[in-house]
């Protein structure tokens, strides 16, 4: 699979500038998260049906494009070294790199047949140079499908952003080509951040992080992606079947206890050690002072959540997920201060921050993006809508699919729980695994009971 | 032979009474014949200019500093040195960080094909052409002449044919384009309409004037070549002219006077902005050091002949005793012959915005004063040089801010290769109304903007 040649050719490439001035020179500092994230990059691929593009070249939507990041300042500039050897990005309307790449292959084919490493090639995977004064810390890949269909990818350095601001640059990005005005503006104040004193009660915090800025890996072993899509009813069911244990799960909670169980059982001999899941979520809520949705930048949380191996091994999903559930609720906003703390104790001289270290891994990450879920608008509805298929160009050609990849994860694996098109209850499973694993966990019954539909997860 | 003509009349006027009484009628007929000779012999030769439209290009295409040098390095032509030289004059260029390329060299690399390079122009040429044509509700069957230059652009079909295509002008329409001759081939194009409107009675010509970036990119390491790269920027303009007496009341402007220059006879003015390939085969314009001496030397010329046309009395006469006292008293000549205060003969002046140093170097030859340099040096920063089309960006702005009233003198001064100066005079002849849309009304308010001598990036 590996030798085979990729359906994608990039054919072009320009840089698009934003349309009005950001005035004069200025350097935006990254906060403490920023920069622990260095290491990471993100890449989100928004499937559209219909192509919203025309020739490109004299098109209104490369326009909208060059209006939209007029707000983003921080997207345009480009990454450099302060006098303290920090970063920030310094806002001088450099612009943003879009390349133009065909695929020889349908929409729905190539749902249905490709996998995750070639899903990489629908987005720009570049690592940040030694010198990166004219590198393009954003970049966007637009992908045309034989047939009319196209795959939009936005990639970028995950010290500039998270999931949930990457999304929300791209949705205004489609409002602004509607000519709507942008529901969640961009907020950016890197001293949002800044540390606030707490006791330090959470040592175990600074040892999990310490942990992860040791660990060394040996030979990269290969991880392959795949996707699973579940409906709303099925949801709805598992949590019925749940409701006994843990009565108010998320479908959140109920995935990532499935997929955790499953998976460690897959590991096999290992299974009477610690076995740990590290949860990622937004942490803009979780203060007291709650930070806007679009603030712009890093604003997560990793949390740890160890069980023994026999208890999941032997319990019902319903345990774990209460777990898990316990778990989430009891991540307060002290936990969070107490990581800014530990991050900003690791400063070195002159008050430059430590190298950054692999944030997502060792142990098997969840992301949680149940944040994105909003009230629906629809009178009447008591649907959860996602902000990340709120992204239309066209007026109600909504993405049929949304894949959301973090770069540079190593160690166990990678889980992202996903809103689907479809609304309410119904979630896209993002599973990042070594190779063999992956494979087994595709026949796993426990979850194929539930009738995932299986997308990007190569030919089976 | 008075004799022989004296019986000759005499006989006539026998003739005459005998034979043929004058009659009323008779009278009249002879007297319209001969005051339709004289107004056919007196009938004037007036050039009105209707209207222009310069053009707006999308902000999406500009090129802030940090892109520009940004593109330069991902083009991988470039090594270092010449990286260093173009980020050094682009800085000091006086050009800002609203000007605008066109698409294709948006691209890494850019795109020089021929495809691209006709988009460009066509996108250009259109937008003005429509612009223009629909402001003022035109037909465009009703185009008699249709004059283009862009000089280091030339298609087949030409660019006139293009916008015959696209607008269907009608099929007698005299259409020429020039190409090859520079900057100031805009005011060449206006000086061929003159000539033809002379020919050619009750007719509209349009006049097109505009560059091409796209194909004329450097990639050779030549400093004086590289400059090129650094201050031409995407622009063009669209001229109505007629010379129809019911255009009279609507036209902006009358043409007073058009003067050309060419000091190409003379070797260092020839070779002063040259198209070459460099030695590595790679072809580009060169600009020479000698450039400014050029200029000055052309629009000293070029004055010599304006100046009887335009100046009052007082200032020839200053003027002609200071050549005298620099003949004949060789120690004046440490002074200089007296400059003629043209501000005496001009309201308004539009200096080609071929750069800081040009604007910089006329004003200070023509004593001019910082505001009447204002234009010029506003359009460099907002657009760039857009070469030919410059002088009607600086008229633009004049416009939008309200300063030509009617009755005021325009001088407006191009240069280019050759090395030609060209000058012509307009006169407003009706009241202009500064609230009325061109190229600088979206921006005027924030206009003028001091210039930093070093621009921030």
């Amino acid at each position: 699979m590996s030798s085979k040649k990729s359906r994608v050719s990039v054919h072009s490439k320009l840089t698009v500038v934003p349309s009005k001035p950001s005035g004069s020179v200025k350097f935006n500092p990254f906060s403490s998260l920023d920069h622990a994230m260095g290491l990471h990059s993100l890449h989100m691929v928004f499937y559209y049906k219909k192509n919203p593009f025309g020739s490109f070249e004299l098109d209104p939507l490369r326009e909208s494009l060059s209006g939209v990041i007029s707000m983003y300042p921080k997207v345009t500039g480009r990454l450099t070294r302060l006098e303290n050897g920090n970063w920030a990005v310094k806002c001088h309307d450099a612009g943003v790199r879009v390349m133009r790449a065909k695929v020889s292959a349908t929409l729905d084919e190539w749902l249905r047949s490709a996998d995750g490493s070639e899903e990489r090639d629908l987005t720009v995977w570049e690592d940040m140079p030694q010198e990166p004064n004219t590198w393009s810390p954003f970049r966007v890949q637009i992908n045309d499908f034989e047939g009319g269909g196209v795959a939009i990818g936005l990639s970028c350095s995950h010290m500039l952003a998270d999931l949930t601001s990457a999304t929300l640059l791209f949705k205004s990005w489609a409002e602004v080509s509607r000519r709507e005005p942008i529901e969640h503006p961009p907020f950016f104040n890197s001293s949002a951040l800044h540390g606030q004193l707490v006791p330090n009660k959470h040592i175990q915090l600074g040892k999990y992080y310490a942990t992860k800025s040791e660990e060394q890996f040996q030979a990269s072993v290969k991880m392959a992606t795949a996707t699973f899509k579940f409906s709303n009813s099925v949801i709805k069911q598992c949590l019925y079947e749940v409701n006994e244990n843990c009565p108010n799960a998320t479908p959140f909670e109920l995935l990532a206890g499935l997929f955790w169980s499953r998976i460690t059982r897959l590991k096999g001999p290992k299974s009477y050690n610690t076995h740990s899941l590290s949860i990622c979520i937004d942490s803009r809520k979780l203060l007291q002072d709650p930070l806007p949705i679009g603030y712009f930048g890093n604003a997560l949380h990793f949390s740890q959540l160890s069980l023994k191996g026999e208890e999941i091994g032997h319990c019902e999903l319903g345990h774990v997920v209460e777990l898990v559930h316990n778990r989430v609720l009891g991540i307060k906003e002290e936990e969070f201060w107490a990581v800014m703390n530990w991050f900003e104790a690791q400063k070195g001289e002159g008050g430059k921050f430590a190298p950054p270290f692999r944030m997502y891994g060792p142990e098997l990450t969840c992301i949680s993006l149940e944040h994105m879920l909003v009230p629906s608008q629809v009178a009447g509805s008591t649907n959860m809508t996602s902000l990340i298929y709120a992204a239309t160009f066209d007026k109600d050609e909504k993405p049929v699919h949304v894949s959301g990849h973090v770069g540079n994860v190593e160690g166990e694996g990678l889980i992202v729980v996903m809103p689907s098109m479809e609304e309410g209850l119904a979630r896209t499973v993002l599973v990042t695994l070594p190779e063999k694993e992956l494979a087994e966990l595709c026949e796993d019954q426990a979850i194929l009971r539930l009738g995932p539909t299986m997308l990007l997860s190569g030919k089976r | 032979m008075e004799i022989a003509l004296l019986r000759y009349l005499s006989f006539t006027n026998l003739s005459v009474v005998a034979e043929f009484p004058i009659s009323l009628t008779h009278l009249l007929a002879i007297t319209a014949l001969i005051i339709a000779i004289i107004c056919f012999t007196f009938r004037s030769n007036s050039v009105y200019l209707v209207d222009f439209s310069c053009y707006l290009p999308p902000d999406s295409l500009r090129v802030p500093t940090a892109n520009f040098i940004e593109h330069c390095e991902a083009s991988n032509v470039f090594d270092q040195e010449c990286i260093d030289f173009q980020v050094k004059i682009l800085e000091r260029s006086g050009i800002g960080f609203e000007s605008c390329m066109p698409i294709a060299v948006h691209e890494i690399p850019p795109n020089s094909s021929l495809y691209k390079a006709q988009e460009e122009a066509e996108m250009v040429l259109s937008a003005i052409v429509k612009d223009l044509l629909s402001k003022h509700n035109i037909n465009p069957k009703s185009i008699d002449i249709l004059v283009s230059n862009c000089s280091l652009f030339c298609p087949t079909p030409s660019l006139t044919s293009m916008i015959i295509n696209k607008f269907g002008f009608r099929s007698n329409v005299k259409s020429v384009s020039l190409s090859g001759m520079g900057c100031s081939a805009g005011m060449l194009s206006i000086s061929l309409v003159k000539d033809l409107l002379k020919v050619h009675k009750n007719s509209v010509a349009l006049v097109l004037s505009m560059e091409a970036i796209t194909p004329n990119g450097y990639k050779g390491k030549v400093k004086p070549m590289l400059m090129a790269n650094i201050l031409f920027r995407m622009g063009g303009a669209a001229i109505l002219l007629s010379n129809r007496k019911q255009d009279k009341h609507k036209a902006k402007y009358k043409l007073q006077n058009l003067v050309r220059t060419h000091l190409g006879s003379d070797d260092q003015a020839y070779q002063s902005v040259f198209q070459q390939p460099d030695e590595s085969g790679k072809v580009g314009v060169s600009l020479s050091r000698e450039l400014l001496h050029v200029a000055a030397k052309a629009l000293r010329t070029n004055i010599s002949e304006l100046g009887p046309l335009v100046l009052p009395y007082s200032e020839q006469l200053k003027y002609g005793w200071s050549v005298i006292k620099q003949k004949i008293w060789f120690s004046a000549g440490q002074k200089g012959t007296y400059v003629p205060n043209f501000k005496k003969a001009f309201e308004h002046f539009c200096i080609h915005a071929g750069g800081k140093a040009v604007i910089d170097a006329i004003e200070d030859n023509l004593r001019l004063h910082k505001e009447d340099a204002e234009a010029s040096r506003m359009t460099l920063y907002r657009f760039g040089n857009t070469s030919s089309s410059s002088l009607w960006y600086e008229l633009s702005y004049l416009e939008a801010k309200g300063r030509v009233k009617k009755g005021d003198r325009v001088w407006q001064i191009a240069f280019g290769s050759g090395f030609k100066c060209n000058s012509a005079v307009w006169k407003c002849i009706s009241d202009l109304d500064p609230d009325l849309r061109n190229s600088w009304s979206d921006r005027i308010h924030l206009y003028p903007v001091e210039i930093p001598n070093v621009s921030d990036h």
